[in-house]
């Protein structure tokens, strides 16, 4: 930061006036939304190539299993809990027959696109959620506001747009609302759900639990995170971020017995606190009855597919994963009973990523910075799964906006657009090769794909080194 | 046992009756030893037939009772209500008039269990295995695949397909066992011609407790010659397809020659006429991969002609595959009607269930799956050629040596379906087939026009195609790479958290500033 020139006073422009007030940010994220879905709606009448994701294909068939009454786990391939498919049900529905027949296509094609308006609008409630997160600050807004107030009086005298002095703070709305941009007018996210995919609705789901942690609404966190683990599992590496952040100063403002020294069972004790309790009571009674109430509606199918699927399966097709390349040469060495190996690698692949995202990560960072541990804790989780796709990236990029005011690389412009650089070059490699592959038939698994499987996850890892390193300041 | 040996030659090419020489019969039991290579002088019933060489496709077709069979393939019949092996050959053949029905070249096997212990037996598997070397099956319940059986009451229970079945095995088994005596060398060298036809059916089932074996050769310049095997009724025909007036145009005509080897001094002439549920369409078809065939292969279809066989009834053109489990359709794919008609194609009839999306050729334990597509022609009024193409998906491949593993795929049966006139009795054809997989799935009366196949490229029905794996031979470094990459990458990520621990610890830093505060205003 101290190389680069003190950044000049911006005029009045376009982009400021696009957030200096909620309507035109929000209008404009929303008609973004409308574009690509209308757009997808002329490609998939008009083209055999779909804009409509394949997977928006098997939740609504789903969905018309459960309209005849049947179970949605009836479609091959549903591996999601069936509150989606039911959910989607008005995608089912039809015109009646008093509509002529170009009415009630019209109809029948909205009802059909209702899931993706569901995705679009919750994309949109999480970009409202994170400018409400932004704008509320994430510490302390008792404690900390004489501090705040100097601070942002500081930060007028610097110019205005000061980036990289409030740290963990409150934010003005405006500038709340130029970063919750990152996700409400990113192109990726904006395309994703409109296509029909899932991902936003966690999206809205994550965000909803960090804003109700913040704002220290206990019981409703608990639920949310009850909830999401049940719709995703991913979400419950949140739970310990979420448990360690909640200490007793920071709940009720009071510095419990400081600089007097506990005795072990007495940490334990104070760490027990009430709403620690009332968090895990209220997410894992909501995550066992969801559980609960689905196996007694569809029984071990739901079970099989929505959870035991994602440990039984192979994950031998192509993907990000570093660990890509190595489950598809030994899950075919496994079909082989002969073919004895020593310690497999990919049986521990579970340990550094829930280490990472479950236990350090959390450790050192949600304390200080709750925001970006969810967000190192969700980019670790990611980069070391044993299957990575693009969709995933969705995972870590809600946390995104909360991050950037504060991290290096919008502090060193140079280093995030080398990150920005990296990420998408390290994709563009991978998928280049998976291109050969898949589209030309070349044999590129080996060296190809996997060193670009390694170069992604290394970059990755880069990448989070540096988030981890801007949590701890 | 009884057996019919039939030459069939064109319409218009029919042979002079004398030109038959018929040895023993009734009439000359005397001279009938006279010049036989014969060893075994005590089969008195020896007889045969001689004639010119002719151009002609030749049906043997041996029927065979339960009880004169090998006491282990009754054992193993006993477990089946029905048990049909087609077997065809990956060689093109020109079929001609009756022999028309056509599969997907390959090992085809249909099959209803007499109960319902009989599908999860090991039993059938062993003994395919046993005659016909290298089947890949366990039993049936987890190897075939189970055909609808709701539609039409006629199509068997489980349906099995395996494209390349080496036959010498049962060839030897055939000569082994069938063959009344390992001194019978006209039984022997019948058996080895086996391995020249281009079809062999083993059909069985409960109510006619019978096996019958029936195998064709293709139209090709042939000897007529046939010998009676002692205990057998040997019925020789010499027939070729005819179109006399009065004969109903959804009719074939059949005339020509009959003998009954040891009974009849002289062919007798005959003549008679019979719906076929199997036609020739007069128009032929190739298949061919479009290329690159990446991971996703489509095959290509090229048809020769647009127009309907018959304009008597509705006709739609169809394509019936059976697919190694290497290679796979999707059907949620096939069933958008914007995406079926860019292929021109009207949708998908059928597919066998389950077909696994996901699962790579490794642990896939079923042996492929079945599907019917029903093509869309060009809607003009004059005949053209025209393509339909047939989106398909790979599966991954065991890694290999090299990074490339071939697959084939055999040829799909194309044909029109027609439906017949009401009324119209398909059993009383004396070459009727049922059972070949497709027949089931429509209704009871279709007629089938057929394309012929003709290949592509190579003299053979089976497409190949370069799937990519994994190079086994670049394999060495995975396992330690990965391990080493995901290592550093998490050293260097808990390295980087240390470094936040070691200088602010864990707590938030405004609370420590405050409390680092308190504790100095304290002081």
């Amino acid at each position: 930061m101290a190389t680069s020139p003190a950044p000049p006073r911006p005029k009045p422009s376009l982009l400021t006036t696009l957030f200096s007030r909620p309507l035109p940010l929000y209008l404009s994220a929303f008609l973004l939304r409308l574009v690509l879905l209308l757009y997808g709606l002329w490609q998939d009448a008009n083209s055999p190539l779909k804009y409509t994701d394949i997977d928006y294909l098997v939740f609504t068939d789903a969905a018309r299993f459960v309209s005849r009454g049947e179970s949605p786990y009836a479609r091959e391939t549903y591996r999601y809990t069936p509150i989606l498919a039911w959910l989607l049900l008005p995608t089912t529905w039809t015109a009646g027959a008093q509509w002529g027949p170009l009415a009630a296509k019209v109809i029948n094609t909205a009802w059909f696109s209702f899931g993706k308006v569901l995705f679009a609008a919750a994309d949109l409630v999480a970009g409202w959620l994170i400018e409400r997160v932004l704008v509320m600050g994430t510490d302390f807004p008792s404690v900390s506001q004489p501090q705040e107030k100097e601070k942002q009086n500081e930060k007028e005298r610097a110019g205005g747009s000061g980036n990289g002095t409030t740290t963990g703070t409150r934010m003005d709305p405006s500038r709340a609302r130029a970063f919750a941009a990152i996700w409400l007018l990113n192109p990726m996210v904006a395309t994703i759900s409109t296509r029909g995919s899932s991902e936003g609705l966690l999206g809205v789901l994550v965000m909803a639990l960090l804003w109700a942690v913040l704002s220290r609404r206990i019981t409703l966190a608990g639920l949310l995170l009850g909830f999401s683990v049940h719709f995703k599992i991913y979400p419950f590496i949140y739970a310990p971020a979420i448990v360690w952040w909640m200490d007793q100063e920071r709940l009720s403002g009071v510095r419990g017995g400081g600089g007097q020294k506990k005795t072990f069972f007495q940490k334990i004790t104070s760490f027990l606190t009430l709403p620690r309790l009332n968090l895990a009571i209220t997410s894992l009674t909501t995550f066992l009855f969801l559980n609960l109430l689905m196996y007694a509606l569809y029984g071990h199918t739901f079970l099989q597919e929505t959870y035991l699927h994602h440990v039984t399966r192979i994950d031998h097709r192509h993907n990000f994963s570093p660990y890509n390349t190595q489950l598809y040469l030994s899950s075919a060495s496994a079909s082989v009973p002969s073919s004895s190996s020593g310690l497999k690698i990919e049986s521990l692949a579970f340990l550094p990523q829930l280490l990472l995202s479950t236990i350090l990560i959390p450790l050192c960072l949600a304390k200080k910075d709750l925001p970006t541990s969810l967000l190192a804790q969700t980019f670790a989780f990611v980069t070391f799964n044993k299957v990575c796709t693009s969709q995933y990236f969705l995972w870590y990029m809600v946390f995104l906006p909360l991050y950037l005011p504060r991290s290096s690389f919008l502090r060193g412009k140079r280093m995030g657009v080398a990150a920005l650089g990296l990420w998408v070059l390290g994709q563009g490699l991978w998928l280049q090769q998976a291109f050969e592959l898949e589209f030309l038939g070349r044999s590129t698994f080996l060296p190809g794909l996997w060193m670009a499987s390694l170069g992604f996850f290394v970059m990755n890892c880069w990448i989070l080194g540096v988030i981890v390193g801007d949590g701890g300041r | 046992m009884r057996e019919r040996i039939t030459f069939i030659q064109k319409q218009g090419d029919s042979i002079e009756p004398t030109t038959l020489k018929i040895k023993g019969g009734d009439a000359e039991k005397d001279g009938a030893e006279e010049g036989s290579d014969v060893e075994n002088d005590m089969d008195v019933d020896e007889a045969d037939l001689n004639g010119p060489e002719i151009q002609a496709a030749r049906e043997d077709r041996l029927t065979i009772a339960i009880d004169e069979l090998p006491t282990d393939l009754q054992a193993l019949l006993g477990t089946a209500h029905e048990l049909h092996i087609r077997y065809v050959s990956s060689q093109p053949y020109e079929a001609i008039t009756p022999l028309l029905a056509r599969l997907p070249p390959g090992f085809h096997l249909f099959y209803t269990p007499a109960r319902e212990a009989d599908a999860t037996s090991p039993a059938l598997c062993l003994a395919l295995n046993k005659v016909f070397g290298n089947v890949q099956c366990e039993n049936p319940q987890e190897s075939f695949a189970t055909l609808p059986r709701d539609r039409f009451s006629h199509s068997a229970a489980y349906q099995y397909y395996q494209q390349s079945v080496d036959f010498s095995p049962f060839i030897e088994y055939a000569k082994e066992r069938l063959c009344s005596s390992s001194k019978d060398q006209s039984c022997a060298s019948r058996a080895d011609r086996l391995a020249e036809a281009s079809t062999l059916d083993i059909s069985y089932d409960a109510i006619s407790h019978a096996v019958k074996l029936t195998a064709t050769w293709p139209y090709q310049k042939q000897e007529v010659h046939a010998t009676s095997r002692p205990q057998t009724r040997t019925e020789v025909g010499v027939l070729n397809s005819d179109r006399p007036g009065h004969v109903e145009p959804h009719e074939l005509a059949i005339s020509g020659l009959l003998t009954v080897l040891g009974q009849d001094k002289k062919p007798s002439a005959t003549m008679f006429a019979f719906a076929s549920r199997h036609r020739d369409a007069e128009s032929s078809f190739s298949a061919e991969f479009l290329e690159p065939t990446g991971l996703h292969p489509t095959l290509k279809l090229n048809l020769k002609s647009s127009k309907p066989p018959t304009e008597d009834a509705h006709c739609s053109p169809h394509a019936y595959f059976t697919l190694p489990k290497t290679i796979f359709a999707d059907r949620h794919q096939l069933s958008d009607d914007l995406f079926l008609a860019s292929k021109n194609l009207t949708g998908l009839r059928y597919i066998s269930q389950p077909v696994d999306l996901e699962a790579p050729e490794y642990v896939e334990k079923r042996w492929g799956s079945s599907l019917l597509l029903e093509l869309s022609p060009p809607e003009h009024e004059k005949s053209e050629s025209w393509t339909a193409q047939v989106p398909l998906h790979l599966r991954y491949l065991s890694p290999a040596e090299g990074g490339y593993t071939d697959i084939e795929v055999p040829y799909p049966a194309v044909f029109w379906a027609c439906t017949a006139e009401e009324g119209t009795k398909f059993p009383n054809n004396p070459f009727e087939k049922v059972n070949l997989g497709y027949d089931g799935l429509f209704g009871p009366r279709t007629v089938f026009w057929h394309f012929e196949p003709r290949p592509a490229t190579d003299n053979s029905l089976i497409n190949t195609i370069k799937v990519p794996v994994l190079d086994t031979n670049k394999a060495e470094w995975v396992s330690g790479g990965t391990g080493l990459a995901v290592l550093l990458g998490f050293a260097w990520i808990v390295w980087k958290l240390f470094g936040v621990l070691s200088k602010s610890g864990y707590q938030n830093q405004p609370a420590q500033a405050a409390e680092a505060a308190k504790i100095k205003k304290k002081q």
